[in-house]
């Protein structure tokens, strides 16, 4: 179910900016508008608008959440074998493929490497095919 | 169930319609190209021109891509084939076959012809055309760069635009580069197709989905083949295989041997130049090679490059091959068909019919040339337009490399008859994966059937072609496939007496094998060893998938395709190969180094149930369930 602007939308543009799927049009300082094709039910929208103007796919009211206690992916490395789905899911570009740890290493996975990029959107667990990234809060 | 969605696309009026494949088509033909072929067969005429406005181009993807299985990023194109004129399926892992299905589309299907250039945008199941503009003249890379990353995008160079004949098709940097992918899309004016939506795709079983990729992926990262020869050579890997066992094309097909194949093989580019390994989405193979030359990153070669701008022309410096790879995707060409075309080249200036400034053992100025032929500039026009084109004008017919007119792939066939007799029937002319691949069985692969006997040949051909057709067509990648051998067989090594006798014994298998292709109505199990891809294909779709229907589906898209090629003119007599392959020995001495097609010809046409024509017979299409 898509979630949904309120009449109490400033168009701060918060939200369309951290949109992983860019489900979110408007212009600024008008009232946002959720793309409805487009929308997966992150939840992003909703922990981020200062305003308190999103109401998830089942009417409730989204609550904001500071950033720092924004879920992040944590990687299973044995299990993750790099096919790369979560790195095209992610449009913050926080994940990528590791670099081979010497010449000629094969075993790569799946990395947060831009932490700070990352919205927490939970995309690559879910797409995984292999289940080896679970979100977490992670405390600094 | 659920039926794929398709978007017909009329470039002319720049209006789409959606519709949905009728669900008897789809459990008969299911998608890829398979579909695409019955697709191709109804919508056009007879003897359309494959660059005109009556061309049609179907772009599709199969049940499997996008769901997250293995190696399943495959998505297809079929056309009507630029250079031979049959059919065309291009295959190609780029990114735009998962968004596309992302976007609401399991396929599109071009017609008519764009006034102007333009880019075809599909987003969230809508479509919108915009002009190309400044576009248009500009390499893969630059158009690509110009819309989001996230989209995913399908792009011609300037080889396509000036309808280069063996013009590729990029996405990513994976190209669709067989048959002219490009050069049709050049044709009907289209720079770029993007799509973007976020729709996941149907699978009917999930959960019992989930647990068999778990197990599946686990497999081929455990397996000798597709767990460590792969991700760590790459194809690129083959080169020193194929130049053991003399099937390794040297200077144009003369020889199969090449002294200095060392410094153009898989090992030295992963010595020296690699920087990574990557790969398609969701493969867990990763073959793809990153190299740096001149300062910068960028895709390495496959094996067919290594080959062709290698020992086919008598070069041995890989600096000069990766640039020309890496040339190559800029501009949208086909690595294969524009290294034997040149390679041709070369040996008609060695023979004084014609000199268009390429020798053998020179590539330093193969970087000008090669622009110069995607630009149609002076006379590298005519190099623009393939081998056969080629023989037909200055002569040299026995050495021009290709089957019906498409080049053939860096496999020497005197040295493994069975993919000569696969390059000869293949239905898009001289392909190695279209052709059933049995190189892999016989020269470069840990097993080693006789290559040069001509015995069991014909049935493992027909199995094969059948097998990677359906594979194909369910939007796999075949390397997918090559975990088929076992893996106690990598453990042991080619030269160990079990091996080999397992490589004799398969010799003499080619009746079993035809009782099995018999057989396959019963062979009602699926193996994770064997067709893994079939399972998947039955808990994506729901319907009954064992690996006897999978192979039985591969059989009716073999005949569907043969049937395309047969209304196109294209029968049994184009079953070819060049004199060089079928006359003269590879080694002098040894009388059997040569394809001996009139002998495994007449088999392969009795086991495939086809006419002494080499058409399908009506028996053999009743059986398959294909009405025309």
């Amino acid at each position: 179910m898509p979630y949904f602007i309120t009449g109490d939308c400033n168009g701060c543009t918060a939200c369309a900016k951290q949109c992983p799927v860019l489900a979110i049009e408007g212009v600024a300082k008008e009232r946002h508008k959720v793309n409805i094709r487009r929308c997966v039910s992150c939840g992003v929208c909703g922990r981020i608008c200062p305003r308190g103007a999103i109401l998830d796919g089942h009417g409730n009211l989204c609550k904001s959440v500071p950033r720092s206690q924004w879920s992040k992916p944590v990687v299973d490395t044995k299990t993750c074998s790099a096919c790369g789905i979560c790195v095209t899911w992610c449009r913050a570009d926080a994940l990528r493929i590791s670099l081979p740890a010497f010449h000629g290493d094969i075993h790569v996975f799946a990395e947060l490497y831009q932490p700070n990029k990352c919205v927490g959107c939970g995309l690559c667990e879910e797409n995984c095919p292999v289940g080896a990234i679970r979100m977490a809060e992670v405390r600094a | 169930m659920r039926t794929p969605v398709y978007a017909i696309i009329d470039l002319n009026k720049r209006t789409s319609a959606r519709f949905e494949i009728d669900e008897s088509m789809y459990r008969k033909y299911i998608g890829g190209k398979i579909l695409g072929a019955r697709l191709l067969y109804d919508l056009t005429p007879a003897g359309v021109d494959p660059l005109g406005p009556d061309a049609v181009v179907i772009i599709n993807t199969s049940p499997a891509n996008g769901t997250g299985a293995p190696c399943s990023s495959r998505f297809n194109m079929t056309f009507k084939n630029v250079l031979t004129g049959g059919i065309a399926s291009s295959n190609c892992g780029g990114q735009f076959g998962v968004l596309m299905k992302r976007a609401g589309y399991d396929g599109i299907i071009l017609r008519g012809q764009s006034e102007t250039p333009c880019v075809i945008s599909i987003v969230d199941k809508q479509i919108t055309f915009s002009d190309a503009g400044e576009l248009w003249g500009k390499d893969t890379e630059e158009t690509q760069n110009a819309f989001p990353k996230i989209y995913g995008k399908l792009v011609i160079g300037p080889a396509g635009e000036n309808l280069v004949r063996y013009a590729a098709a990029v996405s990513g940097e994976r190209v669709a580069g067989r048959c002219g992918a490009g050069a049709v899309l050049g044709a009907k004016k289209i720079k770029a197709i993007v799509a973007y939506g976020t729709q996941r795709p149907y699978v009917a079983k999930p959960e019992k989905f989930a647990k068999y990729v778990k197990k599946w992926v686990s497999f081929l990262r455990n397996h000798p083949m597709t767990g460590e020869a792969l991700p760590n050579y790459g194809s690129a890997g083959l080169v020193s295989k194929a130049n053991a066992t003399n099937a390794l094309p040297t200077h144009n097909f003369k020889y199969g041997h090449f002294k200095d194949a060392q410094a153009v093989s898989g090992e030295t580019l992963a010595d020296k130049y690699l920087v990574r390994n990557s790969s398609c989405i969701s493969c867990p193979i990763r073959c793809e090679r990153r190299v740096q030359v001149d300062g910068k990153e960028v895709k390495g070669p496959e094996y067919e490059t290594c080959g062709f701008f290698g020992p086919n022309i008598d070069c041995i410096s890989m600096e000069n091959m990766l640039r020309l790879n890496y040339q190559c995707d800029l501009l949208g060409m086909d690595t294969i068909s524009l290294a034997s075309s040149i390679a041709f080249a070369m040996e008609l200036k060695e023979n004084g019919l014609a000199d268009f400034g390429v020798s053998f053992g020179n590539s330093d100025n193969l970087i000008e040339i090669v622009e110069k032929i995607a630009a149609r500039e002076d006379i590298y026009g005519e190099l623009a337009n393939g081998s056969k084109w080629l023989s037909e004008k200055y002569g040299g017919k026995e050495y021009a490399m290709h089957s019906k007119g498409l080049e053939m792939a860096s496999y020497e066939p005197r040295r493994s008859v069975g993919m000569g007799l696969g390059y000869a029937t293949s239905n898009r002319g001289g392909c190695h994966l279209n052709g059933g691949y049995l190189a892999l069985l016989e020269s470069v692969g840990v097993l080693s059937m006789d290559a040069l006997s001509t015995s069991a040949k014909p049935a493992f051909t027909a199995f094969f072609q059948n097998a990677l057709e359906a594979i194909s067509a369910s939007g796999f990648c075949l390397f997918s496939a090559q975990s088929f051998v076992p893996a106690i067989l990598f453990k042991l090594g080619p030269h160990h007496k079990v091996t080999r006798a397992v490589g004799k014994i398969a010799t003499h298998m080619g009746g079993g094998v035809r009782a099995l292709l018999w057989m396959l109505p019963i062979l009602h199990f699926n193996s994770l060893y064997l067709f893994p891809h079939a399972e998947v294909l039955r808990l994506v779709t729901g319907l009954p998938f064992y690996t006897g229907s999978f192979v039985h589906l591969g059989d009716r898209g073999y005949n569907m395709e043969r049937l395309y090629n047969f209304r196109e003119g294209l029968t049994g007599k184009d079953d070819s190969l060049p004199d060089r392959l079928t006359k003269m020995p590879q080694d002098p001495n040894n009388p059997r180094t040569i394809v001996n097609l009139d002998k495994m010809l007449p088999v392969f046409y009795r086991i495939r149930g086809w006419n002494t024509d080499g058409s399908p017979s009506k028996r053999t299409l009743r059986k398959l369930g294909i009405r025309v």
